[in-house]
């Protein structure tokens, strides 16, 4: 057991610098939402939700954050599994004794941190340049949020790193994927409406608006159906279930 | 014996590729399968390996079932691949690091480097190594764990001559070491260069196992003497020798026999007697396996 654990925080720690080492990635998984967060932010900075005395940015910045979680562990994730396979580096791993779920397990624990590095970076940043926090006494929802959207994002992106068949292809097929909804969930901009009712049910049953919603409800007092849960458990259920139905150690 | 393959068989779909494979490898030698593009050597490899059950016959790696006991297997079997990537920002001493923590008694790091010849560029990404130098840092991480035995597959195709000479010394150091290695190539040179063994594989066939020298003899090939030609016979003022089918090609004289012994003595015995000296330009070839190989894929050619 305590070998396994050795094993998992090696493989997380190279994984970790190999990240860090990749300007690509790390641009993209850590410096894009940043940079959208201070763009946008700005741009809205003053100005609150229409009838409400909320601040627009209080609920931009939880929307950000789940913009994060989601780049982190189901673009990053997804795109870096398919990276992986494609490049012939699971099959490497084939040739080894190292349990696969050691191998499997040191891929999540680095994307926890680099989900960590990214909430704790647009949480400050948030909290310093528009004084967005979360309410007193919703820390732990928070976190509790955070948790379930990694875990919900992490699983969907073993998903999707399965359906992606080339290395070139793979970051911009997991962007394209989750890009257009999270922007029609009114990730980017809460007043987001107008929709046709149809797609804006079908948006609904995406996990990204529940995952901002739960996040949201942590900085200030709003709507909050209670299957947002259900929603993200479904699709970490689903998601779950594919990823281990679809693995393959080696491209085909 | 390191590897025992008794009646190997193995199917894909409604097709036959291995058709009943039998051959042995013993401790601490170099095996080579040989054999042309198709001949089913990376097949017959990934059943040794226990990625794939075989459809019919026996196998024993180590004295282990490659498929029901493949994580002891893989333990004590170095194993690289024909083509595997690597984790593309990884370092090499960090990857070779990294690999030893899989391993119950792995090698130490500046050993593993030395054997493979990669101490220089430790500190390198490896997505800038050069294709002999990766492949090198294959052989060092399938060595990490120390194994018993190394499998290779087709370790130098697509070299160019200088990767090819340095990946056979990383091959000759692991030979050193003790170890047992299973090698595929269908470079002739190779074979002769690094086997100690080589079974011919065609087809799904072996057709024949023995060190180089016993492959060509079994290919049915002769020794090959040849000398220059001395000047009085070529002028017809001696005879050729009895018993000896000399073929007289202008400057030199060429014979082929199966006792190398024998024809010499009856050769050097004519010089004499004729007083030819000692025959300048006396050279005695032993059949090469490049020969034989092309004979027996000629031979079974016009059988199919």
């Amino acid at each position: 057991m305590t070998r396994t654990v050795h094993l998992t925080v090696r493989q997380a720690v190279l994984e970790q610098r190999s990240f860090w080492r990749s300007a690509e990635y790390a641009l993209f998984t850590f410096a894009f939402p940043l940079m959208i967060l201070l763009l946008i932010g700005a741009a809205n900075a003053g100005s609150h939700l229409p009838g409400t005395d909320i601040k627009r940015t209080t609920v931009f910045v939880p929307g950000i954050l789940a913009f994060g979680v989601i780049v982190a562990a189901y673009v990053n994730l997804g795109s870096k599994v398919a990276v992986l396979r494609h490049d012939g580096v699971l099959k490497r791993i084939r040739t080894t004794p190292l349990p696969s779920g050691a191998y499997i397990g040191g891929l999540l624990v680095s994307t926890v941190a680099t989900v960590i590095f990214i909430t704790a970076a647009t949480g400050m940043i948030g909290w310093l340049a528009f004084g967005a926090a979360p309410r007193p006494g919703e820390l732990l929802a928070l976190a509790a949020g955070l948790v379930l959207g990694t875990v919900c994002f992490a699983t969907l992106g073993l998903a999707i790193s399965s359906v992606i068949t080339s290395a070139e292809s793979a970051g911009s097929v997991a962007y394209a994927s989750f890009l257009p909804i999270a922007i029609i969930s009114g990730v980017f901009d809460p007043t987001f409406s107008g929709l046709p009712d149809w797609l804006s049910r079908l948006v609904d049953m995406f996990p990204v608006k529940a995952l901002a919603e739960v996040l949201q409800n942590a900085y200030a007092v709003r709507p909050f159906p209670p299957w947002n849960l259900a929603n993200l458990g479904l699709w970490t259920a689903a998601g779950a279930v594919f990823a281990v139905w679809r693995f393959r150690w080696h491209a085909t | 014996m390191a590897v025992r393959v008794n009646g190997l068989r193995m199917r894909f779909g409604g097709t036959e590729v291995l058709h009943g494979v039998d051959f042995d490898v013993r401790y601490g030698e170099v095996f080579c399968l040989l054999g042309p593009n198709g001949a089913g050597k990376t097949t017959t490899l990934e059943i040794l390996e226990g990625f794939r059950p075989p459809t019919g016959g026996k196998v024993q790696v180590l004295g282990l079932d490659p498929a029901a006991q493949s994580a002891r297997l893989r333990e004590r079997a170095g194993m690289v691949l024909q083509e595997c990537g690597f984790p593309r920002q990884a370092r090499v001493a960090e990857l070779i690091d990294l690999w030893r923590t899989y391993y119950p008694n792995p090698r130490t790091l500046a050993d593993l480097l030395g054997v493979v010849e990669l101490t220089e560029v430790r500190n390198t990404q490896v997505r800038k190594l050069s294709g002999g130098q990766r492949r090198r840092l294959d052989f060092a991480l399938a060595l990490a764990g120390d194994p018993d035995l190394v499998f290779l597959d087709e370790p130098t195709t697509g070299f160019d001559p200088e990767a090819r000479r340095r990946c056979w010394a990383a091959i000759e150091n692991l030979r050193r070491l003790g170890k047992t290695i299973v090698l595929t190539t269908h470079y002739l040179d190779e074979a002769e260069q690094l086997a100690d063994r080589i079974a011919i594989l065609r087809a799904g066939r072996i057709e024949l196992t023995g060190t180089t020298h016993e492959v060509a003899v079994r290919a049915g090939l002769a020794t090959r003497i040849s000398f220059t030609t001395p000047s009085a016979l070529r002028r017809g003022q001696v005879r050729p020798p009895h018993g000896i089918d000399l073929s007289v090609r202008g400057p030199e004289s060429v014979c082929h026999t199966g006792n190398a012994a024998m024809t010499l003595r009856l050769l050097l015995d004519w010089a004499r007697q004729n007083s030819l000296g000692d025959l300048d330009g006396l050279a005695v070839t032993a059949p090469r396996l490049e020969e034989a190989y092309l004979q027996l894929t000629r031979t079974n050619g016009d059988h199919a």
